[in-house]
C-alpha cells in the first residue's frame, strides 16, 4: 500500500516536470531583434559580388526604383513620396553632413528598417521571412552605388574626408526637463514656422514646398511615429535636425544648435508622438444633461477616445495609396434620448470649398483591363488648395445586426445597406446643415441623401492649429428605417470615410477603416444582483451545512461517503 | 528518496491547476513554435471546458476508486471544517469561498463591453465553385507552340511585352549602355537563352525557361502595381495599407496559407474578393478587392505565378478525381 502510493507519487513528480518544462519551453524562444546595424562592414566589392547585387535589384526593387535606377518604375507614379531616384546620390536619411553622401551603413539602415510611411519596406530577412539576409542587402547597396557616379570620387567619400554626424557623447534619459528645454529650442529654432507650433506639419510656411526632383512634400506631422520616415526614436530624430534632409527645405541645424540643445529638441519631438489606444469598442459616456453640441464642451473631456487606424481606399477603383489621414480620433456621449459623437483628426490645411469639375471621372478607371486601376499620386487630381473640401463620414449598418453579420465595410452591398453620415466642410462654412445623411448599397453607385424630412444630424465643427473637430448629434432613435437606430446594450458597427480635400481626395479617393462598434451600456437588471446576494447565500449555508456534517461524524470512512 | 510528500488531496488540486494551464496557456504557446505565425492561436473557452470537465471526471474516479484513495483525499477537508486546524482559517474559507461564487456569478451575468466574438474561416469551401479547382495557370506550364512562338518573337526582337512595363524597358534600352536590348533581366534562364540566341540555336527546353522568366517579370510588375499596397514587398501581409485593416491582409510567408491551396482556389480568391466569401468566412471585413472590375484574367494568372514565386511556396496539387 504505503509503496504503491510512493510509486504513484514519483510519477505525479515526473507529470509535473513535464508540464513545466512544456510550459517554459516556448517561452525561452525569443523572436530574432531586428538588426538596422550589419554586423560586419560591406564586403570587397568584386564582379561577382557586383552581379549578385543586380539580380536581386531586379527581383526587389526594379519594379519601383526603375530598371536604370532613376526611380521610375511601373509602380513609381502611383506613390507618393516617390521612389528615390538613385542616379543623383542624394539620398535623404543619412549620419553625415548636409548635402554629404550617404555612408554604407546609412544604406544598410534603410534596406533593413524601410521608410515607415512611405512604399519603402523593411527587408531585414531576421524580422521579414522573405528578406535579405544580411551578405544580399550588402550586394544590392554595392549595385545601387553603381547607378551614382558620386560614390566613385574618393574626394566625395564622408568617411575619408571626415564628414560623418555622431551621436552626442552625453545623452541624458528622456525626462520633463530635457522635454521642457527642447520645447524651447524648438520655439527659438522657428521650427514651428513649419512644423507648426503642435507639430502637425501646419506651419505657415507649410504648403506647397517641392523638392529637389520638383515633386510637392508635404511637412511631417511629427506626432504620428508611423509615418517618421527617418525613424521615431530620439536618436532617430536628432539625426534629421543634424544632418538635414538632402532634396527637401529641411535645413541641418548643426551650426545654429549645439549637440546638446539638439538631444533635447529631439527628445521634446519625441514627446509629442500620439499613443494609439486599442480598444474596438467605442463606450458612449452617459450623462443626465444636455448631450454637448459643439466640440469644445467641457463634456468630452471625461469620454474614452477611440483612435481608429484608416488605409487608402484600394478596395475599389479608383483606388487611393496616398492618404492623407490616416487616424481619427472618436469619442461619444448620449442621454436617454440623444447621441453625439466627436471625431477629430489632423489636417494641416483647412479646405471649405468644392469644386466638382476637378473631380476625377472615376468610370475611366473603372474598367478591366485598365492600365492601372489606382490614381496616379500627382499628375491625375489637382493636390492644391480651394480644389476639393475636407470631409468626414460616419458609417453604420442601415439595419441592426444580427450575429457577427455586417454589410461590406466599403458601402454595403445591394443586399446590406449602410446608413452614411456625411459632414463637409464647405457646407459647414456656408452655414447650411452641414452633415447629410445618405444611403449606400455598394460603391458602384454614391451614396443616395436621404429625403430632406429624414435629415437629422446636426453637425458643427471647428478647425484650429491643424486640427479638425467635428461634433455630430441625433436622436438616438428614428421612425426612418434606413435610419441606424442606438439601442442600449447593442454593439453598433461603425467606419469612418475621411477626405483631405487639399491632397487631391474626393469621391472613393479617399481614406476609410474597417468596421469598429459603438455601445451603450444598458442599465446593469436587478436580477444581476438579486442572482449574487443568491448565490453567496446558497454557497454560505452548503459551507455551515458541511461543517455541521464533519463535526457529527466522528469515524471517518463513514463521514466521507455521507459528504 | 527525501521527497516532500504532497497528500491525495494537494495533487489532485496541483493536477487540475496544471491542467488547466496547459490547455489554457500551453497549448497555444506550442501553436506559436509549430504553425510560425507571430500570433498564438488560443483553446476556445468550450473546448476548455469540455476538457476541464473530462479531467474533473478522471480526478474523480482516481480519488474514488479506493475507499482509502478517498479517505485520504476528504481527510484534510474534514479537519478544516472541524477547525483542527485553526478556527480563523475555517471562517476564511467559509467567508471567502461564496464570496468567489458571488464574483462568479456576478462577472458572467453583468453586461459587459466585450467586443462580439465572431470565428473566421480562413479558407472556406462552402461556395468555392467546383470549375475552378482544376484550373492550372496557363503561364507556369507554356505549351510547345507558345514556346515556339515566343523563340520567333525573341529573334525578330519583337517580344510582346504588357504595357505596363515597356515604358522601363523602353527607357532601359535608350539609356542604359548595355549591349543587348534584351539583357534586363540578369537571371541564370535567360542569359543562358541570350546567348542561344545569339548563337541561333535556341532550345526548346532553354526558351520555356525563358518565357517563365519574362511571364514572372511581368507578374511581379503587376503586383508591385497591384497588390503590393497591402500585402508588401516581401509578401508578407504587411505592406504601406495593411495597419488600416483590422482584419490584416494575409501573409503568403507563413505556412499553411497559398501552399494549402490550389492554383484554382488562389485564381477564385482574386477574382470574387472579399464579397465573395461565404458568411463562415466574415466577407464584410475582408479588403480583398473584387479584382475582376479590374484586372484581366491574363494579368490575374501572371501576379499568382509571381506571388508563388515571391512567397517561395508551390501550389497544392488538386486531386485527382
Amino acid at each position: 500500500m504505503r509503496r504503491d502510493r510512493k510509486h504513484g507519487m514519483v510519477h505525479d513528480r515526473f507529470l509535473v516536470i513535464a508540464m513545466l518544462a512544456a510550459l517554459l519551453s516556448p517561452l525561452g524562444a525569443v523572436p530574432a531583434a531586428a538588426k538596422p546595424v550589419a554586423d560586419a562592414p560591406m564586403p570587397e566589392v568584386t564582379d561577382a559580388f557586383l552581379a549578385e547585387g543586380e539580380e536581386i535589384y531586379y527581383r526587389r526593387c526594379s519594379f519601383c526604383h526603375g530598371l536604370l535606377g532613376d526611380g521610375e518604375g511601373p509602380a513609381a507614379k502611383y506613390l507618393d513620396p516617390r521612389p528615390r531616384d538613385f542616379t543623383l546620390g542624394t539620398f535623404k536619411f543619412r549620419t553625415t553632413q548636409s548635402g554629404e553622401l550617404p555612408q554604407d551603413s546609412d544604406l544598410f539602415r534603410t534596406v533593413s528598417r524601410g521608410l515607415p510611411g512611405t512604399g519603402m519596406q523593411a527587408f531585414d530577412g531576421d524580422l521579414i521571412k522573405n528578406g535579405l539576409d544580411e551578405r544580399q542587402r550588402w550586394a544590392v547597396i554595392a549595385y545601387i552605388k553603381t547607378f551614382a557616379p558620386e560614390f566613385e570620387d574618393e574626394e566625395l567619400d564622408p568617411v575619408k574626408t571626415g564628414k560623418v554626424v555622431a551621436l552626442p557623447a552625453n545623452r541624458p534619459a528622456f525626462s520633463p526637463e530635457l522635454v521642457a528645454k527642447g520645447k524651447e529650442i524648438f520655439l527659438r529654432a522657428k521650427c514651428w514656422e513649419c512644423h507648426g507650433k503642435e507639430g502637425r506639419g501646419n506651419g505657415q510656411k507649410s504648403f506647397d514646398r517641392k523638392d529637389d526632383w520638383g515633386f510637392p512634400i508635404r511637412i511631417r506631422n511629427v506626432t504620428h511615429p508611423w509615418k517618421i520616415k527617418g525613424g521615431s526614436e530620439a536618436e532617430d530624430i536628432y539625426m534629421r535636425f543634424s544632418t538635414g534632409i538632402s532634396g527637401t527645405p529641411m535645413p541641418s541645424f548643426v551650426k545654429a544648435l549645439n549637440e546638446d540643445e539638439r538631444w533635447a529638441l529631439a527628445n521634446f519631438i519625441k514627446s509629442l508622438q500620439h499613443k494609439l489606444t486599442e480598444h474596438q469598442v467605442l463606450a458612449v459616456l452617459p450623462v443626465d444633461g444636455e448631450v454637448p453640441g459643439t466640440p469644445d464642451d467641457g463634456v468630452w473631456e471625461q469620454a474614452q477616445p477611440m483612435d481608429v487606424r484608416l488605409a487608402g481606399q484600394v478596395v475599389a477603383p479608383p483606388r487611393w495609396q496616398n492618404p492623407s489621414i490616416e487616424m481619427v480620433t472618436l469619442k461619444a456621449v448620449a442621454n436617454d434620448r440623444e447621441i453625439a459623437i466627436r471625431i477629430s483628426w489632423d489636417d494641416p490645411f483647412k479646405d471649405a470649398s468644392h469644386d466638382e469639375d476637378q473631380e476625377l471621372n472615376a468610370s475611366e478607371l473603372t474598367k478591366v483591363g485598365i492600365f492601372n486601376s489606382y490614381v496616379e499620386a500627382n499628375d491625375q487630381v489637382p493636390r492644391a488648395l480651394e480644389t476639393f473640401r475636407d470631409s468626414i463620414a460616419l458609417q453604420f449598418s442601415a439595419k441592426p445586426i444580427s450575429g457577427s453579420e455586417k454589410p461590406h465595410f466599403l458601402r454595403g452591398s445591394s443586399s446590406a445597406a449602410v446608413q452614411l453620415w456625411h459632414w463637409m466642410a464647405d457646407r459647414e462654412e456656408a452655414g447650411e446643415r452641414s452633415v447629410v445623411e445618405a444611403v449606400a448599397r455598394g460603391w458602384r453607385q454614391p451614396p443616395k441623401a436621404q429625403a430632406d424630412d429624414q435629415q437629422g444630424v446636426e453637425g458643427k465643427a471647428v478647425w484650429a492649429d491643424g486640427r479638425w473637430t467635428v461634433v455630430m448629434k441625433r436622436a438616438l432613435t428614428t421612425e426612418d428605417k434606413n435610419d441606424v437606430q442606438f439601442v442600449p446594450g447593442k454593439f453598433i458597427p461603425l467606419a469612418v470615410n475621411a477626405w483631405d480635400g487639399s491632397n487631391g481626395e474626393h469621391g472613393r479617393i479617399m481614406s476609410l477603416s474597417t468596421w469598429y462598434y459603438v455601445f451603450i451600456v444598458a442599465p446593469t437588471p436587478v436580477s444581476v444582483y438579486i442572482y449574487v446576494v443568491a448565490s453567496i447565500l446558497i454557497m454560505g449555508g452548503f459551507g455551515l451545512w458541511l461543517v455541521r456534517v464533519a463535526r457529527n461524524s466522528q469515524v471517518g470512512t463513514g463521514a466521507s461517503t455521507n459528504a | 528518496m527525501g521527497m516532500l510528500r504532497i497528500g491525495r488531496f494537494w495533487s489532485v488540486i496541483i493536477t487540475f491547476v496544471l491542467l488547466y494551464a496547459l490547455i489554457k496557456w500551453g497549448i497555444p504557446a506550442v501553436s506559436r513554435e509549430v504553425t510560425d505565425l507571430p500570433f498564438p492561436l488560443p483553446v476556445p473557452g468550450t473546448l476548455i471546458f469540455f476538457y476541464m470537465v473530462l479531467v474533473t471526471i478522471a480526478l474523480f474516479l482516481i480519488t474514488t476508486f479506493s475507499d482509502e484513495g478517498m479517505e485520504e483525499f476528504v481527510r484534510p477537508i474534514r479537519k478544516l471544517l472541524r477547525g483542527e486546524y485553526s478556527k480563523t482559517a475555517r471562517a476564511a474559507v467559509l467567508i471567502v469561498v461564496p464570496l468567489l461564487a458571488g464574483w462568479q456569478v456576478y462577472d458572467l451575468t453583468v453586461p459587459k463591453i466585450e467586443l462580439p466574438s465572431s470565428l473566421r474561416i480562413q479558407h472556406p469551401s462552402s461556395n468555392f465553385p467546383k470549375k475552378f479547382e482544376e484550373l492550372k495557370n496557363p503561364f507556369a506550364n507554356p505549351g510547345e507552340a507558345e514556346v515556339t512562338a515566343f523563340i520567333e518573337q525573341a529573334e525578330a526582337e519583337e517580344i510582346a511585352w504588357i504595357e505596363q512595363v515597356q515604358e522601363d524597358i523602353e527607357r532601359w534600352q535608350e539609356e542604359g549602355d548595355a549591349d543587348n536590348p534584351l539583357a534586363f533581366i540578369p537571371t541564370a534562364p535567360w542569359k543562358k537563352f541570350l546567348a542561344e540566341l545569339e548563337d541561333g540555336d535556341v532550345k526548346l527546353a532553354t526558351a520555356k525557361a525563358a518565357l517563365l522568366e519574362k511571364n514572372l517579370f511581368e507578374g511581379r510588375a503587376l503586383y508591385a502595381m497591384n497588390c503590393r499596397p497591402c500585402h508588401g514587398d516581401s509578401v508578407a501581409g504587411d505592406g504601406p495599407m495593411a495597419d488600416g485593416f483590422k482584419l490584416r491582409p494575409i501573409n503568403f510567408t507563413d505556412n499553411g496559407t497559398i501552399e494549402t491551396i490550389v492554383e484554382g482556389y488562389t485564381f477564385w480568391r482574386v477574382r470574387n474578393g472579399g464579397p465573395g466569401l461565404p458568411t463562415e468566412a466574415t466577407p464584410w471585413d475582408s479588403a480583398m478587392p473584387e479584382w475582376k472590375v479590374s484586372l484581366t484574367e491574363e494579368e490575374r494568372w501572371k501576379i499568382i505565378l509571381a506571388e508563388y514565386d515571391l512567397a517561395e511556396k508551390t501550389p497544392r496539387i488538386p486531386e485527382s478525381h
